[in-house]
C-alpha cells in the first residue's frame, strides 16, 4: 500500500488509498512507523482515499494510538468516508480515537 | 498408577534418550507457595540440567505461555484456578500444542474431577498434599511416554508435525464452535460459520443459563493466526465463565472487557454482541461491544436493526461500562446475529453487500425457521459475491420464538 505524507506546522499528515484489511495491515503499520519522526507534534491519518477498513486495519490504528500516546504525540484520523465512519461508530472506535473532518482540522487540533 | 519400580526404570530410560536436556515443564497453579517448593524439592534434576520449570498462575496464562514457548514438553496443572481452571485448560492444550503431555494435581479422592481430567486427555494425576517423590516419578514416566510418542511421529511425514500456523489457528477456531443446538418448545436456535481461506476470527456461542434462559453470543476477533486464535479462545472462555455467573449482559461484557484488557499486550480486540433470552416471555436483554447491530425479523418479513446501546470493542480500554438494552420477540419473530463478513462481503464491482440487501432477503422470503434464516443469508451473500473471493469469515446465529 502506497502512502503519501506531508508535514504542516509539525503535524505529519499521512494519506492512504484503497482498502486496509488483513492482507496489507501489517505493511501499512510498518510504512507509517517508518515515516513518523520523534519531532512530530502530531500524526493524522487522512482516510479520504480509503473506502474500507477491516478489523485488522482498526487494530493498526489502535497500535499507532498506543505508541504515539507513549511518546506524547497527538493522534487522529480525518476525512472519513461515510462507510469508514460507520465502521468507526459500530466498533466504538469513535469514542477512543479523535476524528476530524479534514486534514486542516487535524493539523489545527494536533499542532 | 504404576509401581515405584516401574517409574524408576522409566526415569532411567528417559535419561538415555537422545532428547537435548533439559525437559521444560510448565507448572500451573494459583498458589504462590508452589513455585519455591518445586524449585527446592526438584533442585537436583534442575541443577543437573535435566529439568527446567516454568510457571503460570492460571489456564489462560498457561495457554499463552504454551503458544509462545513451543519447546515446553509437559504441563503439571492444578484444577481450581481463577480465570481458566485446569479442566478447561486440558481441553484447550491440544489445539495449541498437540505434542504435550499433561498431569493434573487434584484433591485426594476427588474422583469426579480426576475422571473428567482423564477424559480430557490428562496423561496422569498426582494428589494434594503433594508427595514430591510421587511427583518426580510421575514426571519421569510422563516424559518417557512423550519421548516414545515423538519417536513414533518422527518416522512419519514431517509435515504432519510441523503444521502450518493458519492451519492450527483454523483448528482452534473450529474446535470452539458448538454444532449441536438446544431444543425447546418455545424457541429454535441455529448458528453457522463459513471460514474465509485466510482464517478470520469469528466465533459464536449458545449458553444454557439458569431458569431456562439462553445466552447468545457472536464475536469477531481483530486479527488472524495463532495469537489471534488464543485471544479468541480466552474471549470465548471468559465470556462463557462470566455469563454463567451473571444474568445481566451489560455486566458480563464489562467484566469480560476488563479481564481481556489485563492480559492484552498486542492491541488485539474483539467485537461481541451478547444477549440473554428468556423463552417464557420472549424478552431479550442485550449489550453490544462494538459489534454489528442484529436484525429482528418479523413473520411478515419486515425487519429492523435493534436500537444501538453504545459500547466499544472489548480489550481496548479498561473499566468502561456497557449499557444494556432490551426488547421482546413476538411469536414468529426471529433475531439474526451476524458478523461483518455478511454486510461487508464484496462483489466483482467492489460493492458491499450492506444492510439493505440483508433486510431485502426477508421481504421476499419471510423466515420459516432459525436455520432457514441463516441459510437464506448465506445463499444471498454467495449469489451477490459470485466469484469474488471471500475475505472474511461469515457467521450467522438466529433464534426464532416459535410459541410461548
Amino acid at each position: 500500500m502506497e502512502i503519501n505524507t506531508e508535514r504542516t506546522d509539525g503535524v505529519l499528515v499521512i494519506n492512504a488509498e484503497g482498502r486496509i484489511d488483513g492482507s496489507n495491515s501489517a505493511q501499512f503499520l510498518e510504512s507509517i512507523q517508518a515515516v513518523v519522526s520523534d519531532d512530530d507534534n502530531g500524526v493524522a491519518l487522512d482516510f479520504g482515499g480509503i473506502n474500507y477498513i477491516s478489523s485488522a486495519g482498526l487494530r493498526v490504528i489502535l497500535l499507532l494510538a498506543k505508541e504515539l500516546r507513549q511518546k506524547q504525540t497527538g493522534f487522529g484520523v480525518c476525512s472519513l468516508s461515510s462507510s469508514v465512519k460507520e465502521i468507526f461508530t459500530i466498533s466504538g472506535f469513535d469514542q477512543i480515537i479523535s476524528i476530524f473532518d479534514s486534514g486542516a482540522d487535524a493539523v489545527g487540533a494536533l499542532k | 498408577m504404576a509401581s515405584k519400580e516401574r517409574s524408576r526404570r522409566s526415569d532411567k530410560e528417559g535419561q538415555e534418550q537422545g532428547h537435548t536436556y533439559p525437559y521444560k515443564i510448565l507448572v500451573v497453579d494459583d498458589e504462590p507457595d508452589l513455585q519455591p517448593l518445586i524449585l527446592q524439592r526438584m533442585r537436583r534434576p534442575i541443577r543437573s540440567g535435566k529439568y527446567e520449570f516454568v510457571f503460570a498462575q492460571n489456564g489462560i496464562e498457561a495457554l499463552q505461555r504454551l503458544a509462545a514457548e513451543p519447546d515446553i514438553d509437559m504441563v503439571v496443572s492444578d484444577i481450581n484456578m481463577p480465570q481458566m481452571d485446569g479442566l478447561t485448560l486440558l481441553e484447550q492444550i491440544p489445539s495449541v500444542n498437540p505434542n504435550i503431555r499433561s498431569v493434573i494435581i487434584s484433591a485426594y479422592g476427588d474422583m469426579q474431577n480426576i475422571r473428567t481430567a482423564m477424559n480430557r486427555g490428562a496423561f496422569d494425576f498426582v494428589t494434594k498434599p503433594l508427595d514430591f517423590k510421587d511427583l518426580r516419578h510421575t514426571i519421569a514416566r510422563t516424559l518417557r511416554n512423550l519421548v516414545e510418542w515423538r519417536e513414533a511421529l518422527a518416522s512419519r511425514d514431517q509435515l504432519v508435525v510441523l503444521q502450518n500456523e493458519l492451519d492450527v489457528a483454523s483448528k482452534i477456531q473450529q474446535s470452539i464452535l458448538p454444532t449441536e443446538f438446544p431444543r425447546h418448545e418455545n424457541y429454535e436456535v441455529h448458528a453457522s460459520m463459513e471460514p474465509a481461506r485466510n482464517v478470520g476470527g469469528d466465533f459464536y456461542d449458545i449458553l444454557m443459563l439458569e431458569r431456562d434462559h439462553v445466552g447468545l453470543a457472536i464475536a469477531d476477533v481483530s486479527d488472524k493466526g495463532v495469537p489471534a486464535s488464543l485471544f479468541m479462545m480466552s474471549s470465548r472462555t471468559l465470556l462463557k465463565g462470566t455469563a454463567i455467573g451473571l444474568p445481566q449482559p451489560g455486566m458480563v461484557l464489562t467484566d469480560v472487557n476488563d479481564l481481556l484488557y489485563e492480559e492484552n499486550e498486542t492491541a488485539m480486540f474483539v467485537t461481541v454482541f451478547y444477549a440473554v433470552y428468556s423463552p417464557m416471555t420472549g424478552k431479550l436483554d442485550y449489550a453490544n461491544g462494538g459489534h454489528n447491530p442484529p436484525l429482528v425479523i418479523h413473520a411478515d418479513g419486515s425487519s429492523e436493526f435493534i436500537p444501538p446501546v453504545g459500547g466499544i470493542a472489548l480489550g481496548i480500554a479498561r473499566g468502561i461500562p456497557f449499557a444494556q438494552g432490551s426488547l421482546t420477540l413476538q411469536t414468529g419473530d426471529t433475531l439474526l446475529l451476524y458478523t461483518d463478513g455478511v454486510t461487508e462481503a464484496m462483489n466483482a464491482e467492489s460493492e458491499e453487500f450492506g444492510a439493505e440487501r440483508l433486510q431485502a432477503i426477508f421481504l421476499e422470503n419471510p423466515p420459516t425457521s432459525a436455520q432457514a434464516t441463516n441459510d437464506a443469508v448465506f445463499a444471498a451473500v454467495h449469489a451477490f459475491a459470485g466469484d469474488t473471493p471471500q475475505s472474511d469469515d461469515i457467521t450467522c446465529l438466529s433464534i426464532s420464538r416459535t410459541s410461548g
